[in-house]
């Protein structure tokens, strides 16, 4: 079964479609990435699977079931909001226990989630300070340790690394697939590509629709981006025509020689026949991959 | 279906965050104090005197307008003989002279020989200056008030008045700070049902309306005098219920509102009227015919009119019911079904 299966939704917002036909199907178990330029409709996305929006026309599933009737399903799902939905007047403990509260968790179950999901985003020392207080990165990591209270099988986290240092997304990181590990879905959206690639699948959006979507090599591959080589040389133009002569596809640039290579033995196959002072082996980026598939859209 | 402890969860929270509030602890419970001693004094020298009901049913114009002339007297226009009547026997007028062209009635205080002789008096000297030949035979009617002093009125009303104005916008502030900050959102994706939120609130803000009451209830006893002769806790009950509906219909507006500044602005709108009209400063059967309808449709109106007659006249439950009661109820069902609808229509 799909923890999301979404079939052509629309959703227009005065004249504006946010959503544009976007049909996606998203398995349980995986930790899967939305990703896509400002405006590109993943948060409204996000909040017409929790059934905070009515949709233009579509059909939307969750966990099973349609999503008119997501209301039974909410003890089930957890939803991190992009702008951060937490009381500043509370303190860090009490807005978990507020949030603990709402699913109906109390007494020993409530005090052992409170302390492990505080040792995991590292505020066990702050429980006393007031959310607003906190700093910036802080009150987002609360913000993710409120989302997590109730053991959520279906998690929507919208831009949860936002300000987060980066040992502390490391972290986040093996949270969210040790979760998947368990079998439950994390839908995350991001801008940063290294925590794309992390993640099993990842759907790049534009302009309310699926633009493309795989596992990161899939992306990779289906943007038929290759590795290259950088060379630095004492006499680039020379190097060049002779690599050229053995049938390379060679570029020169302000002194650098670039040889887009189909295999990794290719390297030592190069070095056969040139002698580089430097050398510099250029993976192509999943950024690079999704401008292309998107210029290519 | 409403589970008891998400109630409990959401009313803890708003007690947590007003404790912390200094300044609206503050002001709830020493805005009463300020308002009892700024209106108490001001208006009981501005309505010294005699109070006058004049129920002009046509006339003798020569008396009218004598009457209206006489000094000592502060007069108010009534519709009826019979408002006039419960308006003395509320202690409210000192006495009353309903005009009609083959009658001249004098409702008296029979409690204070010397007021209603002073009516009296005045009445037939109104009589004289009449153009010969138009005169009426003038009647007495006696009807036992009692005297009583302009903050004992003013008293119960204004712990109507302070508890329906500051739940109020309490409440839409409230509201819309949880749209802004975003955790509207995350109530509509958790377990708990709009009923639910609402009801939480009122338990919530009840601790606080309790707390507010009491303190200006204690301060109308012991620092103004005024007498309780009814139950404090029907007095209380009807409070809350009062709190209750101002709440609910708090939480209504804020969807109205997108801003604290918004917010605001519903004062002139929902507050100043019912502090015009409701018979908290003088009483609704001297306000004209035209808008009098309005107050009729203010709960203010019956919770004033409620808490005057537990405590001023002891009544019961049972003397208060009807109107009072009921329609405070009625007050509060249809701002909690309008809360509660404008929740569920959250969705965009
Ligand atoms: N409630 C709303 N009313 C009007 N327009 C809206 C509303 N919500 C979203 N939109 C519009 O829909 C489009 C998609 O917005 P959305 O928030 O889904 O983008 P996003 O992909 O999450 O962007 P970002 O990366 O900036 O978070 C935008 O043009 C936005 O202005
Ligand atoms: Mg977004």
């Amino acid at each position: 079964m799909e923890a999301v299966d979404a079939r052509d939704l629309v959703k227009t917002f005065r004249g504006l479609r946010a959503l544009d036909g976007l049909t996606v199907r998203i398995p349980e178990g995986v930790t899967y990435c939305l990703l896509g330029p400002n405006g590109s409709g993943k948060t409204t996305f996000i909040r017409a699977i929790v059934g905070l929006l009515r949709l233009d026309g579509g059909d939307l599933y969750v966990l099973g079931e349609h999503v008119s009737s997501i209301g039974s399903l909410y003890h089930r799902i957890g939803y991190m909001t992009q702008h951060r939905a937490l009381y500043p007047d509370l303190t860090v403990q009490e807005n978990m226990e507020f949030f603990a509260g709402l699913y109906g968790i109390d007494g020993q179950r409530r005090k052992r989630r409170i302390a492990e999901l505080l040792e995991m985003v590292e505020l066990s020392d702050h429980r006393d300070r007031l959310a607003g207080a906190l700093s910036g990165g802080m009150y987002q990591r609360l913000s993710l340790a409120c989302t997590l209270i109730h053991e959520p099988e279906l998690l929507l986290l919208d831009e949860p690394t936002v300000g987060v240092d980066p040992a502390l997304r490391q972290g986040f990181w093996m949270y969210f697939d040790q979760l998947a590990s368990e079998g439950k879905t994390v839908i995350i959206t991001t801008h940063l590509m290294d925590e794309a690639g992390r993640c099993r699948i990842v759907g790049y959006m534009r302009a309310g629709r699926m633009a493309a979507e795989g596992s990161p090599e899939e992306i990779l591959r289906l943007a038929g981006l290759k590795p290259h080589l950088e060379l630095l040389l004492e006499d680039p133009e020379r190097d060049a025509s002779l690599l050229r002569s053995e049938g390379y596809d060679v570029e020169v640039s302000g002194g650098v020689v670039r040889i887009r290579i189909d295999r990794h033995a290719q390297i030592k196959e190069i070095m056969e026949i040139i002698t580089p002072l430097d050398i510099r082996l250029r993976e192509p980026s999943l950024e690079e991959a999704f401008l292309t598939l998107s210029g290519a859209a | 279906m409403i589970d008891i402890r998400r109630v409990c969860v959401v009313a803890l929270r708003v007690v947590r965050q007003l404790k912390r509030d200094r300044r609206t602890i503050g002001l709830i419970t020493f805005a009463p104090i300020v308002l009892m001693m700024l209106f108490g004094y001001a208006l009981s020298g501005e309505m010294s005197g005699i109070q006058l009901g004049i129920v002009d049913l046509g006339g003798h114009p020569a008396l009218r307008s004598h009457l209206e002339g006489v000094k000592d007297f502060t007069v108010l226009h009534l519709g009826s003989e019979s408002d006039a009547e419960r308006l003395v026997s509320d202690g409210r007028l000192n006495g009353a002279v309903v005009i009609s062209p083959d009658e001249i009635q004098l409702l008296l205080d029979a409690t204070s020989p010397q007021i209603a002789s002073a009516i009296r008096g005045a009445a037939l000297a109104g009589a004289r200056s009449e153009v010969l030949g138009s005169g009426a035979p003038i009647v007495e009617r006696y009807v036992y008030g009692y005297d009583m002093e302009m903050t004992d009125t003013i008293g119960p009303a204004i712990l109507g008045l302070v508890v329906f104005f500051f739940t109020f916008i309490n409440a839409a502030v409230a509201f819309v700070r949880e749209r802004s900050q975003g955790t509207l959102e995350k109530f509509m994706v958790s377990p708990l049902s709009s009923t639910e939120i609402v009801s939480g609130y009122i338990l919530g803000f009840s601790l606080f309306t309790l707390l507010q009451s009491t303190t200006t209830l204690l301060v109308v006893i012991f620092v103004f005098g005024v007498p309780l002769k009814g139950s404090p806790l029907l007095l209380l009950s009807i409070v809350i219920l009062l709190g209750a509906g101002a709440l609910a219909l708090g939480t209504f507006f804020s969807n109205f509102a997108r801003s604290e500044f918004q917010v605001v602005q519903f004062i002139p709108m929902v507050v100043i009227p019912q502090i015009i009209l409701s018979g908290v400063w003088w009483p609704i059967q001297s306000i004209p015919d035209f808008v009098r309808p309005v107050s009729y449709i203010l709960p203010l109106t019956y919770a004033t009119d409620a808490l005057r007659a537990v405590m001023l006249k002891g009544s019961t439950l049972m003397d208060v019911l009807y109107p009072d009661v009921t329609a405070l109820i009625v007050f509060f069902t249809l701002s909690f079904a309008s809360a509660i609808l404008v929740l569920h229509r959250e969705v965009t």
